[in-house]
């Protein structure tokens, strides 16, 4: 018993068909069945909201970055330009940002793209903790192939057996079902 | 779920499974490469050398050593920069544009697009670098504060946008395409065998496991990337087209340029994609992935762009007439009746007429007949660019100072060079890449893989 | 100031114990092992070197190494312990002095800068040019530094000191004197009055029977000096007065550039040639090769060298008709019969302000040139006969008399002095077999040239910026020349070496000032006030005296005229073949200066070509020839082959128009060290990667070809036309490198614009030259404005803010003449860049003169004829082939106010002052040229190379040779490769103006800052100033009703105006 509580099994239960899986978390989730993560070898769309997966918020993230490069741009030209060292130009104006503007606008549409793209992007990588040599955690290689494996774990299903687990899982048409225990430290 | 009418085509022919494509794209990875690979590669990599070899003597003795003079300041160099930066365009587009657009049919090329985009962009940038007289100095496009006290760039100048415009357009090209790669590395890692091998693609898939809320992400930022990247497509050749527009030269300076400029970079673009996937189908077999319906419909794209540029053409040969300035009118005229009006002609031939064919079915369905016109346009974009930029500056406003311009060995050197150093790294990326987006086409297999769509009806 | 507190290390120190002082003695604490105790030769080898000993070794050896390379070179600079009074640096020095090399006599301005000399400008306020000079004169500055010149003397090929060689000659010449021979003296002309008395002082110790002094010029005009002999009795060259000249007729003289004293007449030619004032002179050319001067003729017709004697007599028959006197007969077919009347009228109109000048050596035609000016009554008026002019003594007929005697063994000793007759000489051969008969040889020229090289004795002399001397150019008016930098190598003037065999023990200079006191006692003036004098005339370089004396009576001898015109017109009409006129160019001159890259690379006014002389043909002819008419980069001209009489020569031929049908011109001057003789490094051609080519024999092959054999010896006179040459075809090609390629306007009237006197006098400036309206939608209709008025930003102001530099060039009087090229060459330290890279179209003239010809196809008359508008383009890019009429057009950094390279720039190395100047700041160009492309004027230079080092240009660019390097400015940067270069109104220049006044206190006066090319200007045609100074002459110039911008349209706002052209016709 005691160690029981010391440790936590995962089950993975793999399927072969995309729309299978997705029948089966339906049906697992209307059972009251938490499920943990699945893995996938393409985006399934439609599982999101069954394992009540929230909404991403990357689209923000690049509107943010995109609005500081749009500032940090117009800032920059007019110290650059206007404020720190205005120069005589084939005559144009450099007095002051406004009649100046339009031959900023350019610079400054690039650099707002610049920003937020990699501003997301960057954002993306470390969020998703996928950087140069991280550990890949998928419980099985062919889940970057064909196969799709659906992650529980007792933790989230208390008074739940193995057993009876297992029975479902099948009868929704698992093709493999693996426990594994992963020791709390 | 998205679903796809049954009288369409289907994308993907032949019985395949999730599993067949997996194995189809990765098999020349994890197997030897065909000769012709090899051959092809020795070719390249040759000229590549040479090409560098002529920038070394370049650097090393002056920009002398083009056939530049005081009256013609640019010439090959611009005319290739510009080119390649035009036939960069298409990746984005594809994978951008069509994306918005759901254009799942994208899905089977915008891979290898994009990476035609980089390595294409990569060969543009090369040469603003390389025309500077100083290109020991270049970072000072950058603004930075200097020794000589706060000594800023100038952001009047069209030349800086370009840095700009470029240094973004390709970076972020960049991104999208390696995030887009990730997921399709990760596959590639778990079916490597050799410990080796398999270690690397570890690497460069950054641990990737295809969890839910990771594919939520991939699919978002893929989105918003598009978004960004599509705006960024028409920017950066608007803004090159800038260089000339904003000038006081006649025949640089025209209004007309920004369209202009864009559709005949998606024009050269899309060209360079068939002349390299036409090859590429073959060679590694994936006549099944690439399906004729691609090519029409890459066709159809370059029937409509390149009748854009054609009617630009005639505005601005129409506007040098009505404008009634001396300098506009006698820059048209002898662009099309000067020195070099054989340029013009070759232009005309090939980026107004040729593509006109493609309205018969049969030719834009006919593999070596696009072949061949796809290299025609190219010729005839270069051409473009060349007639544009040489023989409006040869012969501007003062007559004392017309003069001709004559390549040198180191001129040509280079250019080919580019072409050789772009073809290696594209036969690199086709041997160790996956060259069509797994991940995306495995979500397009059950709305129009011919498999699939048999069984619905 | 250090204090000199003494620390004491310890008690020790202080007390000085034995202890200490030993320790003291080395410099390392006794446990440490010294460096020679492990380093010494001698125990090293059997040293039991252990491990640590071995790293100690090792770690001292890497430091040693490690610190010997940190040491940075040191460069030593020695301040003056005592500083000269005339020099400051960085503040120039002028001195005055004079220019005379037989063809271009001025008095000038030496500018010195510590000690160097670097650049010359006319004297403005003393000597009668008038601050006029030609390009061969402000570049022979860089001759004073050709590290080719001879640096000691040479006996018999070998370097000698000067008392041996002084002694060898010495005793040779009392042989020579002794037994008879003569000692033949041949010198180019000398207008020295003090090297006249040395030459006599020789004479005389030699003994007057024995020495002959025999003067030669290799463009001789002996027969001027004939011609006036048999008019007036009396062989001379009377002082020509232009500047009282209403109608000028000139029969192939080209006096703008190398006719006698060309540098007096062109200012007094341009004195009238203002169309503002009252009246204008008109100028009737007559030639067979377009000149400089003919191209700047009101009319100018094309005649064979065979007609100059008809159109002469047709003239004078025109004339005589009209003032009743007796006419002579001469056939009038084949001549310009409309531009003769017209001529005939003009100077009938204008007798007593008439004056006909001929060219040619004809004495014959001379004869009749003067009868025609003494029936105009220009005697008195615009020909004094009360001054006579010296230069141009040559007497041909003694010269050739010479060349015989060497050969029939009379010479004993010939000294030849400023000339080079073996290779100037139309029979050098001859006189290089003569030269080998003459048992003592002796040679003043400063290379062991084609003559020198074949003496015995060469005693180089000084350059002329070494040198003192005095001159007389012409009655009443004297000359100082006075060294302004010490001698370079161990040479000599000529003048002490004369002195010393003639046992005369002082010093040429002391000699000068004994003569000019001896003339100044004459003239009456007391010897204590010499002093003043001669300082005075030290200081002004030149000194003007009253000297009335009826140099000639102007009776003309009339039968003289009379056999004279039977003769013209008998003879003339020539045999069949081609003439040929030999010509010098403004660059080369009569070859003097063939070593000289600034000239070699000055582009001629008319052809443009640079580096090379050629056979200029008619277009038509060329046509029916099959030669190419086109030359560029990659089109390069036909080889043809000349013979005149037994003499050959193969040369490019370059279609010229404007050059008379059945002649053809060659200049002289070319074709220097054909034997390999050593005469200077830009002479030769160079190969494209560096180096020189090589002929056969290994010598290295000279640019261009000599033609002086060429030159038609009749009656002893030498005559610079020929005839019955047969030219052919030899099918091979020859690349030409010219600046311009170009040659019509295309109808451009808004670069450049041309009026004749008669509209510019009768109508409003809209006729001749109308502003550039615009029409806009202003308040709903539409209204046409002046380009200058619309604005689409609010832009710098520049009216009244501060000063604002500015340009003024006058088309009508600029000659195209090239000084000012040279001279911003030299001031601004534009690099020589060769045949190679001009051909490419690379030159970098920051100043280039643009020439167009006029075409026979224009837009109106196209649509008159409607012809469509590209044959129309197509026909007039062919100039007219028998006349154009031809304009110059100085065109430089136009300074704009919005200037479009500025914008452009990505890192703003190029931007505007705030003094109206567009800089440009070279250490911050990256060289990406987009400047250069967006410059409407196409003035912007780029630095292709690295001219000061590259190899290829290592035989061209002065900056890559030890001496030549010496003339460069220091005020001005040499540009690195890979960055930008253009006109920067001699930035430099204002700089040091405005710090003068602010020194002085005052504001910049106008005038007192002037850029090289104005400075050179000498016809006046720039004027620089503050367009901000209403008062200026330059805004003045601006605000004329002829002042225009060039391409006004274009919104440019240059800071340079130019003036419109008017021609009197």
């Amino acid at each position: 018993m005691a160690q029981a509580t010391h440790s936590t099994k995962v089950v993975h239960a793999m399927f072969d068909d995309d729309h299978r899986l997705l029948d089966a978390a339906r049906a697992l989730v209307g059972k009251g069945i938490r499920i943990k993560d699945v893995y996938s070898p393409f985006p399934l769309h439609g599982l999101d909201p069954i394992i009540g997966i929230k909404r991403t918020r990357m689209g923000i993230v690049s509107f943010m970055f995109g609005a500081g490069g749009l500032s940090l741009a117009l800032l920059g030209m007019w110290y650059f330009m206007i404020y720190d060292w205005p120069m005589n130009i084939g005559g144009k104006p450099s007095f002051s940002l406004l009649e100046n503007l339009p031959a900023f606008i350019p610079v400054t549409f690039e650099f707002t793209v610049f920003c937020a793209a990699h501003g997301m992007a960057i954002t993306y990588l470390l969020r998703n903790g996928t950087l140069p040599g991280m550990p890949a955690v998928n419980p099985d290689p062919r889940t970057t192939d064909d196969k799709f494996v659906m992650e529980i774990t007792d933790a989230d299903n208390p008074g739940m057996s193995t057993e009876e687990l297992n029975d479902i899982l099948k009868s929704v048409g698992a093709i493999e079902i693996n426990e594994k225990h992963l020791s709390k430290k | 779920m998205h679903k796809e009418a049954a009288i369409r085509q289907p994308l993907i022919l032949g019985n395949k499974s999730y599993h067949d494509i997996t194995v189809d794209v990765i098999s020349p990875i994890e197997n030897k490469a065909p000769r012709a690979w090899y051959v092809l590669i020795t070719i390249t990599g040759l000229i590549s050398l040479w090409g560098l070899g002529c920038i070394t003597y370049l650097i090393s003795t002056g920009i002398g050593v083009w056939g530049l003079n005081k009256t013609v300041g640019w010439a090959w160099d611009i005319t290739n920069f510009v080119w390649w930066v035009g036939i960069g365009h298409a990746g984005t587009l594809i994978s951008a544009v069509l994306l918005l657009f759901r254009q799942k049919w994208r899905m089977a090329i915008n891979r290898s697009a994009e990476a035609m985009t980089i390595f294409a962009v990569m060969m543009a940038a090369l040469f603003p670098g390389i025309h500077m007289g100083r290109i020991w100095v270049a970072y000072w496009v950058l603004p930075l504060p200097n020794t000589f006290g706060s000594l800023w760039v100038n952001f009047n100048s069209p030349l800086l946008w370009d840095v700009f415009a470029i240094s973004t357009y390709f970076t972020v090209s960049l991104v999208f395409w390696y995030i887009g790669l990730i997921p399709d590395f990760a596959t590639i890692r778990d079916r490597m065998t050799n410990p080796l091998t398999k270690k690397i693609y570890g690497l460069l898939s950054f641990g990737w496991s295809g969890r839910a809320k990771h594919w939520t992400r991939f699919e978002e930022v893929s989105l918003v990337l598009a978004g960004l990247a599509t705006p960024l497509v028409f920017s950066v050749h608007s803004i090159v087209s800038m260089d000339f527009a904003t000038s006081v030269i006649p025949g640089w300076h025209t209004t007309i340029f920004p369209p202009y400029f864009v559709s005949g970079a998606v024009f050269s673009g899309f060209a360079m994609v068939l002349t390299l996937l036409l090859i590429m189908r073959k060679v590694m077999k994936l006549e099944n992935y690439i399906t004729i319906k691609h090519i029409e419909y890459m066709n159809i794209v370059i029937i409509v762009t390149g009748s854009i540029v054609g009617v630009a053409y005639l505005t601005e040969l129409f506007i040098s007439w009505y404008s009634g300035v001396e300098y506009e009118s006698y820059a048209f005229i002898n662009r099309f009746s000067g020195p070099y009006a054989w340029s013009y002609w070759i232009m005309m031939t090939c980026n107004v007429i040729s593509p006109q064919l493609f309205w018969f079915k049969k030719i834009r369905t006919n593999l070596t007949a696009t072949f061949i016109l796809s290299i025609v346009v190219n010729i005839g974009m270069w051409f473009e660019r060349f007639v544009i930029i040489v023989t409006s500056l040869h012969r501007d406003y003062v007559p004392s100072s017309w003069s001709m311009f004559y390549p040198t060995w180191v001129d040509i050197g280079i250019f080919l060079g580019t072409i050789g150093i772009f073809f290696t790294l594209f036969l690199l990326f086709a041997r160790f890449f996956p060259v069509l987006a797994l991940n995306e086409l495995k979500t397009i297999l059950k709305v129009s893989g011919e498999k699939y769509k048999k069984e619905d009806h | 100031m250090a204090s000199n507190k003494k620390y004491w290390v310890g008690l020790e120190e202080l007390h000085g114990t034995p202890g200490f002082q030993e320790a003291s003695k080395n410099e390392f604490a006794p446990d440490s092992v010294s460096v020679d105790e492990f380093l010494g030769e001698g125990n090293l080898g059997e040293s039991s070197t252990n491990r640590r000993d071995f790293l100690k070794f090792l770690g001292f050896g890497v430091t040693a190494a490690t610190i010997a390379a940190c040491e940075t070179p040191v460069i030593k600079s020695i301040p003056y312990v005592n500083k000269p009074e005339s020099i400051t640096p960085g503040v120039p020095t002028y001195y005055a002095s004079t220019f005379f090399d037989g063809t271009d006599y001025g008095s000038i301005l030496v500018k010195t800068r510590e000690g160097r000399p670097i650049f010359i400008k006319g004297n403005k306020k003393h000597g009668l040019n008038k601050g006029s000079l030609t390009a061969r004169m402000n570049s022979s500055v860089l001759s004073l530094y050709d590290g080719t010149r001879l640096k000691a003397p040479v006996a018999e090929g070998k370097e000698t000191t000067w008392a041996e060689i002084d002694k060898s000659i010495t005793s040779e010449l009392t042989t020579v004197s002794g037994n008879g021979k003569t000692i033949a003296l041949l010198t180019g002309t000398i207008i020295s009055p003090s090297t006249r008395q040395a030459i006599n002082a020789f004479v005389l110790k030699y003994g007057e029977g024995n020495v002959k002094v025999i003067a030669y010029d290799a463009v001789s005009a002996y027969g001027i000096r004939k011609g006036n002999e048999l008019s007036f009795g009396k062989a001379m060259i009377p002082d020509y007065n232009f500047a009282k000249a209403k109608t000028i007729v000139s029969i192939s003289a080209d006096f703008m550039n190398s006719w006698l004293l060309n540098t007096q007449y062109l200012p007094d030619y341009l004195k009238n040639r203002n169309p503002d004032a009252d009246w204008m002179s008109k100028h009737f050319q007559f030639e067979s090769t377009l000149s400089l001067t003919g191209s700047n003729a009101d009319h100018r017709a094309a005649i064979l060298p065979s007609q100059e004697g008809a159109v002469a007599l047709a003239l004078y028959n025109e004339v005589a008709k009209k003032l009743g006197a007796s006419a002579y007969n001469v056939s009038t077919d084949g001549l310009p019969i409309e531009a003769i009347t017209k001529a005939a009228e003009s100077l009938y109109a204008n007798r007593g302000a008439a004056l006909v000048i001929a060219g040619c050596n004809d004495p014959n035609l001379q004869v009749v040139v003067n009868a025609l000016n003494s029936l105009l009554d220009s005697y008195g008026n615009t020909i004094s006969n009360n001054a006579e002019t010296f230069v141009k003594q040559g007497n041909d007929t003694d010269v050739l008399a010479l060349v015989s005697d060497m050969n029939a063994g009379k010479i004993g000793a010939l000294i030849v002095y400023g000339v080079n007759p073996a290779y100037s000489l139309p029979n050098a051969e001859g006189f290089a077999e003569g030269l080998a008969k003459v048992g003592t040889t002796i040679s003043f020229s400063s290379w062991a040239d084609e003559t020198a090289s074949r003496c015995k004795f060469i005693c180089p002399d000084n350059h002329y910026l070494e040198s003192w001397n005095d001159y007389y150019p012409k009655t009443g008016h004297y000359a100082l020349a006075q060294p302004t930098i010490g001698k370079l190598y161990d040479t000599r003037q000529a003048q002490d070496s004369i002195l010393t065999w003639s046992g005369i023990e002082s010093s040429y200079h002391e000699y000068i000032k004994g003569v000019w006191q001896k003339y100044a006692t004459s003239m009456g003036s007391e010897s204590l006030l010499f002093d003043d004098l001669w300082n005075n005339a030290l200081r002004n370089g030149a000194l003007s005296v009253n000297e009335s004396t009826i140099v000639f009576e102007a009776l003309i001898n009339a039968e003289n005229v009379q056999s004279a015109a039977s003769i013209l017109a008998a003879g003339g009409a020539s045999s069949d073949g081609y003439e040929v006129v030999l010509y010098t160019k403004v660059g080369i001159g009569d070859g003097t200066h063939a070593t000289n890259p600034w000239l070699q690379e000055l582009p001629d006014p008319i052809s443009k070509i640079t580096w090379d002389n050629y056979i200029a043909m008619n277009p038509a002819d060329a046509e029916q020839f099959g030669f190419n008419l086109h030359y560029g980069q990659e089109l390069p001209a036909s080889m043809a082959r000349i013979t005149v009489g037994d003499k050959s020569v193969e040369l490019p031929v370059i279609a010229q128009p404007g050059q008379k049908r059945g002649s053809v011109s060659i200049a002289l001057g070319y074709g220097r060290g054909a034997n390999g003789e050593n005469i200077g490094r830009a002479a030769f051609r160079t190969k494209n990667y560096g180096g020189y080519e090589l002929d056969s024999t290994g010598n290295r092959i000279p640019i261009g070809k000599n033609v002086y054999p060429m030159v038609e010896v009749k009656d002893g006179v030498m005559i610079y036309h020929n005839h019955g040459a047969a030219i052919e075809a030899i099918g091979a090609t020859f690349p030409i490198a010219a600046t311009q390629t170009h040659h019509t306007l295309m109808g451009r009237d808004s670069v450049l614009r041309e009026t004749t006197l008669a509209v510019f006098k009768s109508s409003p400036r809209s006729v001749y030259n109308p502003q550039h309206l615009l029409a806009i939608h202003e308040g709903g209709e539409i209204v046409k404005k002046d380009v200058n008025e619309i604005d689409i930003w609010n832009a710098h102001p520049v009216e009244g803010v501060g000063h604002r530099w500015g340009m003024s060039i006058d088309l009508t009087t600029c000659i195209g003449c090239g000084a000012c090229i040279t001279s911003c060459h030299s001031e601004n330290n534009v690099p020589v860049v060769g045949k190679d890279e001009v051909r490419r179209g690379r030159d970098m003239h920051w100043l280039r003169i643009d020439r167009y010809y006029s075409s026979e196809q224009n837009m109106e008359k196209a649509e008159k004829e409607g012809t469509g508008v590209i044959t129309a383009y197509r026909e007039m890019e062919v100039p007219e082939y028998d006349n154009p009429s031809t304009v110059h057009m100085p065109m430089m950094c136009q300074h704009c106010n919005h200037a479009p390279c500025e914008t452009v720039c990505p890192v703003a190395a190029t931007t505007h002052s705030n003094e109206g100047l567009n800089q440009m700041t070279y250490n911050r160009c990256i060289g990406t040229r987009y400047c250069a492309n967006n410059c409407p004027y196409k003035v912007r230079r780029f630095n292709w190379f690295n001219y000061k080092a590259y190899g290829k240009f290592g035989e061209v660019n002065p900056a890559q040779d030890e001496m030549a390097r010496m003339v460069l400015n220091p005020d001005v940067t040499v540009r690195a490769r890979g960055v930008m270069e253009k006109c920067s109104m001699c930035v430099q220049r204002i700089q040091g103006g405005k710090l003068a006044a602010k020194i002085k206190g005052e504001p910049v006066s106008d005038g007192n800052i002037i850029t090289a090319c104005a400075e050179a200007c000498p016809t006046e045609a720039i004027t620089f100033g503050d367009l901000n100074d209403v008062k200026s002459k330059v805004r003045t110039h601006a605000d004329n009703d002829r002042s225009y911008h060039a391409l006004d349209e274009v919104g440019a706002k240059p800071n340079v105006s130019y003036k419109v052209k008017v021609r009197n016709v």
